[in-house]
């Protein structure tokens, strides 16, 4: 994927028009590629393109490779990169713009997956139980059994409590996700 | 002719130049080594500085020294301040002189061990007080200025120069183009404001036609430069137009009756407005002739030459783009493959297309590849190594017009480094990034023409290092920007040196910018490197400037370094073989008219009973210098010529390191040399003599060789090396690569010598390899 030649047939200019309008785009055009952005971030050394090169791609209208990188969930939102960006580029929102992007284009990598994991939790419980998340995500990720060992030790000694956590009253946190499933193409479990 | 009657204190004063020469120096052993009775020696951390030079100053002041030994820089830099100074202080400013050891020590035998630094440097210093003892206090001599100035070249440089003189000097402005406005006449709008070219321009043009003080010939060529500086001759060769430029009207007439298109006005704003014919059209109907109410057109007009007499020469002769067909991988030319001149043309007051970018099927392009760097950036020798400078930007305002003629249309720029430096250029950068030009980081690789006239430009975009493939309507190569055809010709005239990279050099890089090595010629625009018309209108201006202040003299100084006749029989040798015909019989005796003399010193060895001597460069003085360069060790000594010392001071400046056996002498030109001066420094012990000459001057250069067949011959009992070799300022790579050569061919000439000797007579003799 990473070395394909860039044809014409692998770029959609409408994208580009698309992100260039949305929160994070607005100054998208104007990137010069310093690297900033890359260099101030604490996780580019697990994404698999740095924000410069996402920026890049958007630019190309590589579509496919941007909806796809695990750039866009891998992002900590920590602003760094948008604190420091010369060109006014807000890559952190940029990432946020993408997300949804990728899930109405039915992108279900395993990092996007973790994503509809965390809110499906969130939304029932209205509170992050580690619990929950690890083992439901371990459902939808087979590979994830391999960490079972460790899970099972965090739970023997304590780090990782069983009881769940709830809300009180969830009713403005379901529309909330309502608004978001219905607007921004978010998936959770119905 | 040595000035005996007073006793010489000669003050040595070496500069450490804030480390530039001490770090490399011994100047303190130096100091011990050369001080003496009549000799002071001082150090300085800069002696250019106000402290250093008040030091020298107030030892003259107070009757310590009356002459002066400096070790320092080349003396290109400082000569004239110091100069000046001590002749504030009431020495004869010949009394004062440069020895180069930085440019020709510490900057280029840094390499090397400290000992032969150290034993060249004490060497050329203690020449150096030698020659100060010897030589004579000189006055220089004066010559009426001719109070008008050459401009050559009509574009933005050339027309801004002569607009600043012409008020206050009588100027001629010439173009080699049948209408003024160079290069810039061509372009549509100019960054970074986007006002339109002619706007700007044709006032300026129209300007230049009106003034009363300018007189302006276009397709005019110089031809031949006689004379001198500040009093040239030089011979015009003016192309036919076959329309009287004063006499017509440009109403039309002509161009509508002519039945094979061939009289035509160049563009609507022409200046002059006048109409021309090609002749390669032209089949002498004579239709023109008849309908022009004024008589203007001339069938049978012929080559014209004619000569004027001008004090200064301002060269603003411009560039041209390379011919990109070099770069086999780009095809060009191609079909809607352009060069951005060819882009830049098709927009301006020059179009062809009404002003509308077309592709060669007259249909507007939907797509457009801005190439940069083609042909520049290149150290393989196929292309220059230089950046054109202007491209990034030129590029960027291209790609903005295309957008702006329609907004959908793509753009792509590939280009290396975004260049944008200078006032103002960022923002533009930013802006045209806004209006949605695509840039690519990468040179192109191949543009690769299709059937259907499109062009496939492949590349790899090094941002995500990954190869692309586009195809385009039009391709546009920002070709490497040189200069224009005819300047080496030009400058060699002139007696101005070129830089590798073919521009004029200027008398120094950074604080003479734009005076050349020529006191009496100047340069301004592209010929002094590629730039914009902004920094090309800042150089018409300086230019301007400087032949103002030149010509406001009205007197230049001549060098007087001349030949003194001391002894003469009549023969007339000197008098043919004077090349200027500086010299003459009067009463049977030569007689010299010194301001027809350029001092190369032709007549010195012409002379059969060496009854000719140039003043400060005779053969006495010369051979003492030479002694006491070569008491302490030997090392191989190199006459050289001014042209040629710029190359080694070029050469410094850019560290290329040397042999430090290398010791230079100046002379004025390698003619003054005989076999009496070239056998005494073999005598001294030279392990090898070499005679470097730079200047372009066919009139000696044609005659080194048997200059150098002579000096071999009456030299061959020493069995030692000699070489001549001509080498102009630009090649400073191929002087020291020679020198190098030369240094260790004699090297180990003399230490087989001494070898063979120490077998014989069981000598002591040792030789540095």
């Amino acid at each position: 994927m990473q070395k394909e030649t860039i044809i014409p047939e692998s770029r959609d200019n409408a994208f580009r028009d698309l992100i260039i309008k949305m929160p994070g785009g607005e100054n998208l055009l104007t990137c010069m590629q310093c690297g900033t952005c890359a260099g101030s971030c604490p996780v580019s050394h697990e994404m698999d393109y740095t924000p410069r090169q996402i920026v890049r791609m958007i630019q190309l209208g590589l579509k496919k490779e941007v909806l796809n990188s695990n750039t866009i969930w891998i992002c900590t939102t920590c602003f760094s990169c948008s604190v420091r960006c010369p060109r006014g580029i807000y890559p952190t929102e940029l990432m946020e713009t993408l997300k949804p992007i990728a899930m109405k284009e039915g992108i279900r990598n395993k990092n996007a997956k973790f994503d509809t994991v965390f809110a499906d939790v969130v939304k029932k419980n209205g509170r992050a139980s580690e619990f929950l998340l690890f083992s439901k995500y371990s459902i939808s990720e087979p590979g994830m059994i391999k960490q079972a060992p460790f899970g099972i030790s965090l739970i023997t000694k304590g780090k990782l409590p069983l009881s769940v956590a709830k809300m009180d009253d969830t009713r403005e946190l379901e529309a909330i996700f309502k608004l978001g499933e219905e607007n921004d193409g978010m998936e959770t479990e119905k | 002719m040595v000035d005996n009657e007073k006793p010489k204190n000669i003050g040595v004063y070496l500069c450490r130049c804030g480390g530039n020469i001490s770090d490399v120096v011994d100047l303190q052993s130096i100091t011990e080594s050369v001080k003496g009775e009549n000799v002071t020696v001082n150090i300085q951390d800069y002696l250019c500085s106000s402290a250093g030079q008040e030091k020298i100053k107030s030892d003259i002041e107070k009757g310590k020294i009356d002459r002066v030994v400096i070790g320092s820089c080349s003396p290109k830099l400082h000569l004239e301040t110091f100069r000046s100074m001590v002749k504030g202080a009431g020495v004869n400013p010949n009394l004062l002189e440069i020895t180069n050891i930085r440019e020709q020590a510490s900057w280029v035998h840094d390499k090397e061990g400290k000992d032969s630094v150290n034993s060249k440097v004490r060497g050329l210093i203690k020449g150096a007080v030698a020659r100060m003892s010897s030589i004579e206090p000189l006055v220089p001599l004066e010559k009426k200025l001719v109070d008008r100035t050459l401009v050559v070249g009509g574009g933005i440089a050339g027309i801004t120069t002569a607009l600043e003189l012409a008020d206050d000097h009588e100027v001629i402005l010439i173009e080699k183009q049948p209408y003024l406005g160079g290069h810039m006449i061509g372009l549509s709008k100019t960054f970074p404001t986007l006002d339109c070219s002619q706007c700007i321009l044709t006032p300026k043009m129209v300007a230049v036609h009106n003034h009363p003080g300018i007189t302006m010939h276009t397709q005019t060529e110089v031809a031949d430069v006689a004379g001198s500086p500040g009093d040239y001759s030089i011979t015009l060769k003016h192309s036919p137009r076959y329309v009287d430029i004063k006499k017509c009207i440009s109403c039309g007439a002509c161009t509508r009756k002519c039945p094979a298109g061939a009289i035509f006005l160049p563009f609507a704003q022409t200046v002059p407005q006048a109409y021309m014919i090609d002749m390669s059209k032209c089949d002498r109907c004579g239709a023109c002739v008849k309908i022009c109410p004024r008589d203007a057109v001339n069938l049978d007009a012929k080559e014209e030459i004619t000569t004027i007499s001008v004090g200064a020469v301002a060269i603003a002769t411009g560039f041209e783009p390379i011919d990109p067909s070099f770069i086999e991988e780009y095809n060009y030319p191609s079909p809607n493959l352009l060069t951005a001149i060819e882009f830049e043309e098709m927009l301006s007051a020059k179009s062809k297309t009404g002003m509308r970018l077309q592709k060669a099927d007259a249909s507007f392009p939907e797509r457009v590849a801005f190439v940069l760097c083609a042909g520049s950036r290149d150290f393989t020798g196929k292309g220059r190594k230089h950046c054109s400078k202007v491209c990034c930007i030129y590029s960027q305002k291209q790609a903005q017009l295309v957008k702006k003629m329609k907004p959908e249309a793509e753009a792509w720029i590939f280009y290396i480094d975004m260049r944008s430096a200078g006032r103002r250029f960022e923002e533009f950068y930013h802006h045209t990034q806004e209006k949605g030009v695509n840039y690519v980081r990468g040179k192109v690789a191949e543009i690769i023409p299709k059937q259907d006239g499109t062009l496939m430009v492949q590349y790899e975009d090094t941002n995500l290092g990954r190869k692309g493939r586009e195809i385009f309507d039009i391709v546009v190569l920002c070709p490497a920007l040189i200069p224009s055809a005819g300047t080496k010709e030009l400058a060699d005239r002139l007696g101005v040196p070129l830089g590798d990279d073919g521009f004029i050099e200027e008398k120094h890089v950074k604080l003479d910018p734009v005076n050349t090595l020529n006191q009496a010629v100047f340069a301004a625009g592209c010929v002094l490197g590629p730039k914009d018309i902004h920094d090309s209108v800042t150089e018409g201006v300086s230019a301007a400037h400087k032949v103002s202040q030149f010509l406001g003299k009205g007197m230049i100084l001549i060098p007087p370094e001349k030949p003194m006749i001391l002894e003469c029989n009549g023969c007339g040798d000197c008098v043919k073989a004077c090349p200027y015909n500086a010299l003459t019989l009067s009463g049977g005796k030569a007689m010299l008219s010194p301001l027809a003399c350029t001092g190369c010193g032709i007549c010195v060895p012409a002379c059969p009973i060496k009854g000719i001597e140039i003043r400060n460069f005779t053969r006495s003085q010369l051979k003492a210098q030479l002694k006491a360069m070569l008491e302490d060790a030997p090392g191989v000594v190199v006459f050289i010529d001014p042209y040629a010392y710029a190359a080694a001071d070029i050469a410094g400046v850019n560290r290329k390191q040397y042999s430090s056996l290398v010791r230079f002498i100046s002379l004025p030109s390698i003619h003054v040399l005989d076999a009496d001066v070239v056998n005494a420094a073999f005598e001294y012990g030279a392990t090898g003599v070499m005679l470097i000459e730079g200047t372009t001057d066919e009139k000696l250069a044609s005659r080194s060789d048997d200059l150098y067949k002579t000096l071999k011959k009456d030299t061959r009992k020493h069995k030692k090396p000699l070489r001549y070799s001509h080498i102009e300022t630009a090649q400073y790579e191929k002087l020291t690569d020679l020198l190098n050569v030369f240094a260790s061919q004699a090297g180990a000439k003399a230490e087989k010598r001494s070898r063979k000797e120490k077998g014989e007579e069981k000598g002591e003799e040792t030789m540095d390899a």
